[in-house]
């Protein structure tokens, strides 16, 4: 394995710790969720504490000609709750999502009350299918002929486009940009949001991501065999894929004595993140867990993290049968003998695999298992797999104080994301809360 | 500003005797200067020129890519221009068994790499895999597999959906063939952010290096002028001739533009940190100093109007305005823009404005969301070469874009910093600063 020597070598460089103690601290002051199991933060998660499912019929476009009629689609989130009747023709349904979950964020973060300089934040999500639905609906009128479609459904042919709404809304004159790298670019964009504040563009960021449900992203997934039929079984031996979801998740990132300095509610400590390219295939993850290993040094070098301070993993685990073997390879490469007592968490298996939304959804659940204790159950575990054979959390939450926690990200191409978030405040409570 | 850093170290030192900075690892107190970030190589493919010394030759010469448009049928619409790249053998750059997975975006971006890399003279067996990333930028990536796959989605139901469309439609499947084709396995992120994707790519690209958290990152990025693209954009009202006088084509701070022409192409930098460039003594083109970015809020499809967001960016970008002798302008031929930028310029540099020499190759290339890979290079060569090429097709300035704009005729100057600016609509403004390379300060 002289192999997995020189990664480590060559990615825990001693930049890092110099950076470390240069480096601004920059922590999280507000979460907005909408998704499968629940359209705000409290919601979602007694969901996740629960184990609840988000898995249903699809009712966002006709599934019928599918053989999988399934996915974890959001409900309940009425847009005409939120939304004039011509911002709804002119707001996707993913420029809903995340536009949602930013006013929820916003407000957390005591933004609504605090006079911030506009100037000084922005906002970077992640995309993945974006506003592709609304574009479908266009091009389906269009190609059929039956009718002339609205031109006003092109508005959201740009994947930038809820990036822009957000930032309208709430008037910020800061950095802003779009990433892009599908099942891993919310996870990207917090990193990239991160830098904004270290480069001293900006206080408050606005950061996460939003996706909705739309047949060009079901029809591919499914065409690629990726899809299971029934639920979402990551790590279990009888797993056949994923289920697609949607949703949003964001969050607030802002510079430690911003946030201070205006008494904000301090969730947590964004510590790091890294970024790194398997080079192995197209669609599939390089099978040993080398790429998996080299983006989770990465972030733990960037962290100024060793991987004994790690507590809890929340795992990418899509339930295809490559994703999670590889994941569980890359975990075992880093964390060695310990590898088995790291309780692992894959919320997709109650969440769906809500695209460029699923980094974001995530890092907003291991926020909160940070903040409580608590760490969301991998649901539908019943058959061991020996390929997978670590603490996958199966089926019920468990109470543990955790103090760093990692999220991973991984998309098709081999674009690795892992983030690295740590608990605040040593004097604060201890976190742990009952579940019910 | 010494203050502010003291205040910082003490901070530091404080945070060490909380016991929550345990979390973090206290280890040495190693000195790690900030890097400076050099361009080694180029790679352009574009409707004027492939390589750099076609481009640049052409640039002079102002030779104009936009044409009527081929090889789909625009009779519906009111607009028939656009800047094509010419047939491209792409086997000239890309091994054939890796050429039948890419469709035509991902080609032009491989081979704009190959190009880059070639131009850099890095020689792969010396290098760490995992010091060399990728970033890149795309406005809409592979809009025509997307369209395929969509259209054969439609005509035959769920059997007609193709898995091997569906894994190069993703945005990022161009940097990830790029990976693969080369097994660059460090930093791999794409940026999709309107017009100023590639210069999100870049600006973070810049950071990291600077940074030293990579030894080299290929930046920049490209679009592709697709059906479906042309009909969005035509949809939305944003082609020429849209409103205002004249006819169709392109031409920045023009009285008489009406719109943009739609262009395609990409353009690949590598930007390496001068450490590693010097060690293995690369030829360098211009040194990345500085990148700005701001937000304007005026709508969700308009520009800056005010011109206040592109001037935070560039003032962001420009810590010494007064070394700034051209500007390789944003402004693509409509009024908004042109507008903004002009009075962005003028908020900057104030009574200098007239002296900076302001260009936008937009006028040979057209508008496409990742152009600012190419127009990065072309500021590069601008450095290298002390030369401005000319916005071509401008004929009567817009009094209210009364700059130094360089008409007809390229500009030979000497040229300190030189400012490369993105805007999109929706509101994202950045810009980067290129300075001429000086082995010291």
């Amino acid at each position: 394995m002289g192999g997995s020597i020189r990664v480590s070598d060559s990615t825990c460089y001693e930049g890092d710790v110099h950076r470390n103690q240069m480096k601004k601290r920059v922590v999280i002051t507000g979460l907005g969720i909408v998704s499968a199991v629940g359209n705000n933060v409290s919601e979602f998660w007694n969901s996740l504490v629960e184990g609840k499912d988000g898995t249903k019929q699809i009712t966002v476009f006709d599934p019928s000609p599918y053989r999988i009629k399934i996915g974890a689609e959001v409900s309940g989130l009425h847009p005409e709750d939120h939304f004039t009747k011509k911002e709804i023709r002119r707001l996707s349904r993913c420029d809903q999502f995340g536009v949602v979950a930013f006013r929820e964020a916003w407000s957390a973060a005591h933004l609504n009350r605090d006079p911030v300089d506009k100037n000084r934040g922005g906002v970077i999500l992640g995309a993945g299918s974006g506003g592709i639905l609304s574009v479908e609906r266009y091009f389906r009128d269009f190609y059929q002929g039956l009718k002339k479609p609205s031109p006003s459904l092109l508005i959201s042919y740009s994947l930038a486009t809820t990036t822009d709404h957000i930032a309208l809304e709430a008037g910020l004159k800061g950095p802003r940009s779009t990433t892009a790298t599908v099942c891993s670019s919310s996870s990207a964009s917090l990193g990239v949001a991160y830098e904004m504040i270290q480069m001293g563009l900006a206080d408050v960021m606005v950061s996460g991501g939003s996706d909705s449900l739309c047949e060009v992203s079901f029809s591919g997934f499914s065409s690629l065999k990726l899809v299971d039929s029934e639920s979402c079984k990551p790590f279990d031996k009888r797993r056949q894929g994923l289920i697609i979801g949607e949703g949003a998740g964001l969050m607030i990132l802002e510079e430690l004595e911003h946030a201070k300095n205006r008494n904000a509610p301090i969730l947590a400590e964004f510590l790091g993140y890294g970024i790194c390219a398997d080079a192995y295939h197209l669609t599939s993850p390089e099978p040993n867990g080398e790429g998996v290993e080299r983006v989770i040094r990465m972030a733990l070098a960037h962290a100024g993290v060793s991987p004994e301070q790690v507590d809890t993993i929340n795992a990418h685990g899509t339930a295809t049968p490559f994703n999670d073997v590889a994941e569980t390879r890359g975990i075992k490469r880093v964390f060695g003998e310990r590898a088995k007592e790291i309780p692992i968490s894959g919320i997709k298996s109650m969440v769906g695999h809500c695209l460029g939304s699923a980094g974001g959804i995530e890092a907003v659940a291991t926020i909160l298992t940070l903040q409580k204790g608590i760490i969301p159950p991998t649901i539908h575990y019943e058959v061991p797999d020996p390929l997978c054979d670590l603490n996958y959390t199966p089926n019920q939450s468990i109470r543990k104080d955790v103090r760093v926690a990692i999220s991973n990200s991984f998309a098709f191409g081999g674009n690795n994301a892992c983030l690295v978030f740590g608990k605040f405040s040593p004097n604060a409570e201890c976190g742990v809360r009952n579940a019910e | 500003m010494g203050n502010s850093v003291q205040m910082r170290n003490a901070e530091c030192g404080m945070r060490n005797k909380t016991p929550g900075s345990q979390i973090r690892n206290p280890k040495s107190e190693i000195r790690n200067p900030e890097h400076r970030v050099t361009v080694t190589g180029l790679g352009i493919i574009s409707s004027i020129g492939i390589g750099k010394e076609d481009f640049w030759k052409h640039c002079l010469q102002g030779t104009s890519g936009i044409k009527p448009v081929r090889g789909f049928d625009v009779s519906t619409y009111r607009s028939e221009l656009g800047g094509q790249l010419p047939e491209i053998d792409f086997r000239t750059f890309i091994k054939p068994a890796n050429l039948r997975r890419m469709d035509r975006i991902g080609k032009m971006m491989v081979s704009a790499v190959r190009l880059a890399l070639d131009d850099s003279a890095l020689d792969f067996k010396r290098e760490d895999p995992n010091r060399m990333g990728l970033s890149f930028g795309t406005g809409l990536g592979s809009s025509d597999t997307v369209d395929q796959f969509f259209r054969s989605l439609l005509r035959d139901g769920p059997v007609g959906a193709a898995p091997l469309l569906f894994q190069t439609a993703v945005p990022n499947a161009i940097a990830s063939h790029c990976s693969i084709e080369y097994g660059i396995k460090g930093l791999n992120i794409t940026f999709s952010h309107k017009e100023t994707s590639t210069e999100m790519a870049m600006a973070y690209a810049y950071h990291l290096l600077k940074e030293g958290r990579m030894d080299i990152v290929l930046a920049g990025g490209g679009d592709e002028l697709s059906e479906p693209l042309y009909h969005v954009y035509s949809m939305l009202g944003a082609l020429s001739p849209g409103r205002g006088k004249g006819s169709e084509g392109m031409r920045p701070f023009d009285r008489n533009r009406n719109g943009v022409v739609l262009g395609e192409g990409s353009g690949i930098l590598v930007l390496e940190t001068l450490e590693h460039a010097e060690k293995r003594g690369a030829k360098i083109y211009a040194e990345l100093a500085g990148v700005g970015m701001a937000g304007s809020t005026e709508g969700l499809l308009r520009y800056d109007l005010d011109g206040d967001s592109i001037a935070q960016a560039m003032s962001l970008a420009a810590e010494e305005p007064s070394k700034v002798d051209t500007i390789s302008a944003a402004a693509n031929s409509t009024r908004d823009l042109d507008r903004a930028e002009t009075l962005a310029i003028k908020k900057v540099f104030r009574e200098r404005a007239k002296e900076i020499s302001v260009s936008s190759l937009k006028s040979m290339l057209g508008e496409f969301d990742g152009s600012g890979g190419i127009r990065a290079c072309g500021i590069a060569l601008s450095l290298h070469h002390e030369m401005i090429p000319p916005t071509i097709g401008t004929e009567q300035l817009d009094p209210e874009c009364d700059l130094n704009v360089v008409l007809h005729q390229f500009q030979k100057k000497p040229i300190r910093s030189a400012l490369l600016n993105g805007c999109s609509n929706g509101g994202s403004n950045i810009s980067i600063l290129f300075k001429r390379y000086e082995s010291s300060y």
